[in-house]
């Protein structure tokens, strides 16, 4: 079968990976910008907030994340991820239920349990990474394909944050 | 142009990101968690094959002129920030981007991951004002490794980038990447269900 087969389980970690690279060619040449996921965050977020508090968009940074075609370019990349998986699993046979079965081995797959750890997770990766201006994509990939030096930075302290989170939290499987 | 345009180039390139995420199992919490345990690298070899093929990419772009877009160097913040971020993803098992294609997927706690992801983002807006003089006020400028060597970008970019894959082809035959799958293709490799088999959840107390 060829190493690009749509209903294989999975496809090497090199051909993605320079699908994703390529992926930088329409984001520079079309958007004028690079890939990033993270701040759809605030644009999603913000829209969401400003039914309950209109003053939100007085706030400068979320005023800019709501405006223009590149914001919602990115909400729409990530909302295209989400449909991609879905075909995806579905052709590969892969398609999930449930939590992973991974959260039993390392911590635990009790709802009670993984369900506050999945939301405590997301808000921290989320503070974070705006707190950074950038996430795995838009520091990471984009980042040092740039020879970012704020980007090495970030990147670092993800895998160092990263690896010490899974140090304390988790155990070896 | 048009917000609608940009709406459909977005589905498009993110339907092809989400289908490279789902095939290639970097979106599951086994395989990201198993890379921050450092027992599965298979988020490392997407990550540095991704940046490789962008530094060549980009020196192509940027023979033709094509404008770049580094982020600003506010060392603090990205210190900062990056340490949360990365504690956020070991404890969620997912990226801001890698969270969607586990809901595509068909992961229920992904839902729950993403409702946090937006209230962080939400805090975050509304301390931004408040953290901006703390956290990044003292930018160094928009700081590239091209720039502080006063060099042009293909003369770090592919040298990079060869480091890069020349490190892959050893991290390959140290780690095959099919070794790492797992017989479900949720990095759950079988060494780790033999530990456990008899008593899933006290996996810690099993020393054979």
């Amino acid at each position: 079968m060829s190493i690009f087969s749509f209903r294989r389980a999975a496809w090497s970690p090199y051909v993605a990976g320079v699908i994703i690279g390529l992926l930088q060619i329409p984001a520079f040449l079309l958007m004028n910008t690079a890939l990033g996921a993270s701040s759809s965050y605030v644009t999603v977020a913000g829209t969401l907030a400003s039914l309950f508090d209109p003053g939100i968009t007085r706030i400068e940074y979320v005023a800019k994340h709501l405006e223009g075609a590149k914001n919602w370019w990115q909400v729409a990349l990530v909302v295209g991820i989400a449909l991609g998986a879905m075909i995806s699993s579905r052709l590969g046979g892969t398609a999930r239920t449930g939590v992973s079965r991974a959260w039993g081995r390392v911590a635990s797959a009790r709802p009670s349990v993984r369900f506050p750890m999945a939301f405590a997770g997301g808000f921290l990766m989320l503070l974070g990474a705006r707190i950074a201006d950038g996430c795995t994509s838009g520091h990471g990939i984009s980042g040092i394909a740039q020879l970012s030096v704020g980007s090495l930075i970030a990147v670092t302290a993800m895998f160092t944050g990263g690896i010490l989170a899974a140090l304390l939290f988790f155990r070896r499987i | 142009m048009s917000v609608v345009t940009a709406i459909l180039i977005g589905l498009a390139m993110g339907f092809v990101f989400g289908f490279a995420l789902e095939k290639s199992r970097v979106f599951e919490p086994g395989i990201i968690v198993g890379q921050m345990q450092m027992r599965n690298f298979i988020m490392l070899k997407i990550f540095l094959t991704a940046v490789a093929t962008g530094l060549l990419v980009l020196t192509v772009m940027s023979l033709y002129g094509v404008k770049m877009h580094p982020k600003p160097t506010l060392a603090m913040a990205d210190l900062v920030g990056g340490m949360l971020l990365g504690v956020g993803i070991t404890v969620a098992g997912a990226c801001p981007g890698t969270v969607l294609a586990q809901i595509g997927a068909g992961y229920k706690d992904a839902w729950i991951t993403l409702v946090g992801g937006l209230l962080g983002a939400l805090t975050f807006s509304y301390a931004e004002p408040a953290l901006k003089p703390v956290l990044m006020s003292a930018s160094s400028g928009k700081l590239t490794l091209d720039g502080l060597f006063g060099a042009p970008f293909w003369l770090v970019a592919v040298p990079l980038a060869l480091v890069l894959i020349v490190s892959l082809l050893a991290l390959e035959r140290w780690r095959p990447w099919r070794n790492e799958l797992g017989e479900r293709a949720d990095g759950v490799t079988s060494e780790a269900l033999l530990l456990t088999e008899s008593a899933p959840d006290q996996a810690h107390t099993v020393h054979p």
